[in-house]
């Protein structure tokens, strides 16, 4: 993780990880019951880039939360890796699943970086 | 769950399939599931510190005071928007005159980054070969710098929530 908050940049990289849970759906890993299981995913890559300034804003309620932030845009770039899988850990075996994301097709909802402090590190 | 929560989480699910019945079928929109990356406790725990011994891997980070009415019980973070919590076309619950902190965890001061964003790309059945064209949305965020954990211990780290 670098960020650059003058330049209004910033970049999440992380690769090799597999400590990830593989939910399937958003609704599966709400539920702890994970109907449709739950099974080890594998992220080779994840590289997310914030560019640009196009908004300032400095916020403080004066009791929890404050912070100086940067809105901008974002891109990202994906690779990901879901083993096949059986029961117990699917109700039916799966295949195997890969997805590896177009970066040029981003589209940013919205993106910011900033500093903050929050809780009992609220100052 | 208030009826603004409602429609939120609704709209959201409308776009949730599992990637798997997906590509069984035609390409369409599928999203991740969220996750918290860790590193900060290991990063905190040092081998010559003798203070450490013992507790280095029993504190947690705290998360974010804040919930959000899910689907199946309260969830600790706010939608994407503005920090200032007015309104956002990313945050259905609609403005938060508080503030919108980005941050999924509590007592904490340092540098975050948050995006909602939707790509695509292509999904493959690694056992047939086959592949689709595939729609994401994500929401990821990350935390980097001190954090007081749940040993009320002061900590350096950095998170990923995917």
């Amino acid at each position: 993780m670098d960020v650059d908050l003058d330049e209004g940049e910033a970049v999440l990289h992380l690769e090799n990880v597999c400590r990830v849970f593989d939910a399937f759906s958003v609704p599966n890993s709400l539920n702890p019951l994970h109907p449709l299981g739950l099974v080890s995913g594998f992220l080779k890559s994840l590289r997310i880039q914030w560019k640009g300034i196009t908004k300032k804003l400095s916020f403080s309620n004066g009791k929890t939360f404050k912070g100086d932030f940067i809105e901008n845009s974002a891109t990202i770039a994906v690779t990901v890796r879901t083993p096949h899988t059986k029961p117990p850990f699917t109700p039916t075996p799966q295949d195997g699943f890969q997805f590896v994301a177009d970066p040029a097709s981003t589209v940013s909802n919205f993106a910011q970086i900033g500093h903050e402090s929050n809780g009992a590190l609220f100052s | 769950m208030n009826d603004e929560k409602s429609i939120s989480w609704k709209k959201l699910q409308e776009n949730w399939l599992t990637r798997r019945n997906l590509i069984r079928g035609a390409a369409g929109t599928a999203a991740g599931a969220g996750l918290l990356l860790g590193s900060g406790l290991r990063l905190a725990a040092r081998a010559d510190d003798d203070d450490d011994e013992g507790r280095e891997t029993c504190a947690l980070a705290l998360p974010q005071p804040h919930t959000t009415a899910g689907p199946f019980g309260p969830l600790h973070f706010y939608f994407p928007g503005p920090i200032d919590g007015s309104a956002a076309a990313t945050d259905a619950t609609g403005t938060h005159p508080e503030g919108r902190d980005p941050s999924t965890i509590t007592n904490f001061e340092g540098f975050v980054g948050q995006v909602d964003l939707t790509f695509s790309g292509t999904g493959m059945d690694t056992k047939s070969g086959a592949t689709a064209p595939y729609k994401f949305h994500t929401d990821t965020r990350f935390m980097k710098g001190l954090f007081i954990g749940s040993d009320e211990r002061t900590r350096r780290g950095a998170f990923a929530f995917i």
